[in-house]
């Protein structure tokens, strides 16, 4: 195949966070011309919609922003107020905020794995054609997805869209028998993320080191979920007051999500950012487990974010099991709140990276102004550029449909939310 | 024998058509011989997979669009899943999605009955309409017949 052709992929289909999106990509005389990952979902005005209402509403709000990552919405917005207000919501309601939200890792991290990026390594089309080849790869993926549902559920009563994040603390307790019986469950879960580890390592993915920034949080002495400073890998760390000093959001007419950058760079946030950033945060017996295998911190291939995602499953079960050691419920899930005015801000670390939120506060505890930075906008300069490298590393003269493989299977590293957008794509190529 | 009744669905106008089923069965008089658990979920995604484990026989209750006329009561075969499968995404893995993926997996139940109930609207907040709610009646009314004597 000529490398002068001139070839144009459009992709018009390629819907993200509960959104829709498309993939542009032309070449000209053996030379990438333009490629566009176009955002056109129509605004949604989450931010908007929260002006005027009462602070107590927030958590449950924001949970509706996001099927797969409702967790990290509602305690991004609890955590932002209670620090506004004041609020030390204590040991139990901190240990559980981590459990909680580690459900949420492992749930969106295994449907991620088996049911959205995995099949792109074995040949296969969709996870059918995968179940049929790794049945039980696939079963076990299932299984520790339905056991972070199961987590979730029991914090927030159901798993889409859960009820039970307050500010303060949590609406309800959870008894010491159904912790029990979860326990159990989270311990023999254990050797299947291992296992887990150990499969996605064996995958053979394209050899793509590239050079960014990986920005995600760090937290002194814990692997940062919940809470923790801002880290970048240049030696970056600020408080999350600190990040519109140092990273900013711009509009491009092709995308109704907007752009991040650092420094004037794209970066990147999610598993493999936070990995690269939180190594030495790792149990020593799972850095040992990373050796073993192969998987060497730093990384720039972002293809490891698999491997990432399956890494920070052990770390979630593992961290669930610790917290719900000696359970016992407190005689309160929450403390009370007395607003007053302010400015909230808060991060944490969604599945699928840093979420960042800030609300103007008025002394009736209404919202008079919200921002909220979500993982995909962060991503969405540095999915363009990774494109860009990794097609020209993959090789331009590619038929058509190996080089829309290849967008597809960087694209799906990124975020699920793009990653099952990506299963919808209809692509027209046009010589 | 052990059946589980599944009704699929949300608060939403017609689209309460597979809760409704189970609320309607939930309220006839069974005797027959086997242990019946009835179950509403909404857009369970591949967990519906994990509800089969254990089940001898699996009845599932979804509100659907195929054209037909609203309240029309469809009986579902295999071979009319294709039909209706989605994009496999993590917002689009419908119903007949995860049934492809529990065949893949060989975790179909022995007995499988897929019921559809034809809809016209689904309003966020709104009621379902006559022509639906006459449909859940029916089918509970079916249904029953086939628990009362026995799958």
């Amino acid at each position: 195949m000529s490398e002068s052709r001139n070839v144009t992929i459009r992709v018009p289909v390629l819907a993200r966070v509960e959104g829709e999106g498309a993939l542009d990509l032309t070449i000209e005389q053996g030379d990438i011309k333009a490629l566009r990952l176009r955002i056109f979902e129509p605004p949604r005005f989450f931010e908007k919609f929260l002006e005027g209402r009462h602070y107590a509403e927030v958590p449950d709000f924001v949970a509706r922003i996001c099927g797969i990552c409702p967790v990290a919405y509602q305690v991004t917005a609890a955590q932002a107020l209670e620090t506004l207000f004041d609020i030390d919501i204590g040991p139990w309601a901190r240990a559980m905020r981590r459990v909680f939200y580690c459900g949420e890792w492992i749930q969106s991290h295994s449907l991620h794995i088996h049911l959205l990026a995995a099949p792109d390594f074995f040949g296969c089309g969709n996870a059918i054609e995968l179940a049929r080849i790794a049945p039980e790869e696939v079963r076990r993926g299932l299984r520790l997805q339905a056991l972070g549902n199961e987590l979730m559920e029991l914090f927030g009563a159901r798993s889409v869209h859960p009820v039970g994040v307050r500010v303060g603390g949590f609406h309800a307790t959870p008894s010491p028998e159904r912790i029990d019986a979860l326990r159990k469950r989270l311990a023999a879960a254990l050797p299947e993320a291992e296992a887990l580890v150990r499969w996605t390592a064996g995958m053979a993915l394209p050899p793509d080191a590239q050079d960014f920034v990986s920005v995600a949080m760090r937290h002194p002495v814990d692997y940062a979920i919940e809470r923790g400073e801002i880290a970048a890998s240049d030696g970056l760390l600020i408080e999350a007051a600190a990040y519109p000093e140092h990273f900013t959001e711009r509009h491009e007419p092709h995308s109704t999500a907007l752009f991040s950058s650092y420094c004037g760079r794209p970066y990147l946030v999610g598993p493999l950012a936070r990995l690269n950033l939180n190594r030495d945060r790792l149990p020593d017996d799972v850095q040992t487990l990373l050796a073993e295998v192969g998987f060497a911190l730093p990384s720039g291939n972002v293809f490891h974010s698999m491997l990432a995602r399956a890494v920070e499953i052990l770390l979630a079960l593992r961290e669930a099991l610790r917290l719900l050691a000696d359970y016992h419920a407190p005689a309160s899930p929450w403390v009370d709140a007395t607003p007053r005015a302010g400015v909230a801000v808060g991060c944490t670390e969604a599945p699928r990276g840093l979420l960042w939120h800030r609300y103007e506060i008025d002394a009736d505890g209404l919202v008079r102004n919200a921002r909220i930075v979500p993982p995909t906008a962060q991503n969405q300069a540095r999915i363009e550029e990774d494109l860009r490298l990794s097609l020209l590393n993959f090789g331009l003269d590619h038929a058509d449909d190996a080089l829309r493989l290849h967008c597809e299977k960087v694209i799906r590293n990124y975020d699920p939310c793009i990653s099952c957008a990506t299963h919808f794509l209809r692509l027209n190529v046009s010589r | 024998m052990r059946v589980r009744v599944i009704g699929i669905g949300s608060p939403s106008g017609d689209d309460q058509a597979g809760w409704r089923v189970i609320d309607a069965l939930a309220t006839r008089a069974i005797a027959g011989p086997d242990e019946i658990f009835l179950e509403k979920l909404d857009r369970p995604g591949a967990g519906l997979i994990d509800r089969f484990a254990g089940a001898d026989c699996v009845v599932l209750v979804d509100a659907m669009c195929s054209g037909a006329t609203p309240g029309d009561i469809h009986n579902l075969s295999r071979t009319d899943w294709a039909a209706y499968r989605g994009g496999l995404s993590s917002h689009g893995f419908g119903v007949f999605d995860a049934l492809a993926l529990a065949q893949a997996l060989l975790a179909l139940p022995p007995r499988l009955e897929v019921y559809g109930i034809e809809i016209a609207s689904s309003e966020p907040g709104a009621r379902p309409g006559a022509a639906v709610c006459s449909a859940v009646e029916r089918l509970a009314d079916r249904l029953a017949g086939l628990l009362n004597g026995g799958i």
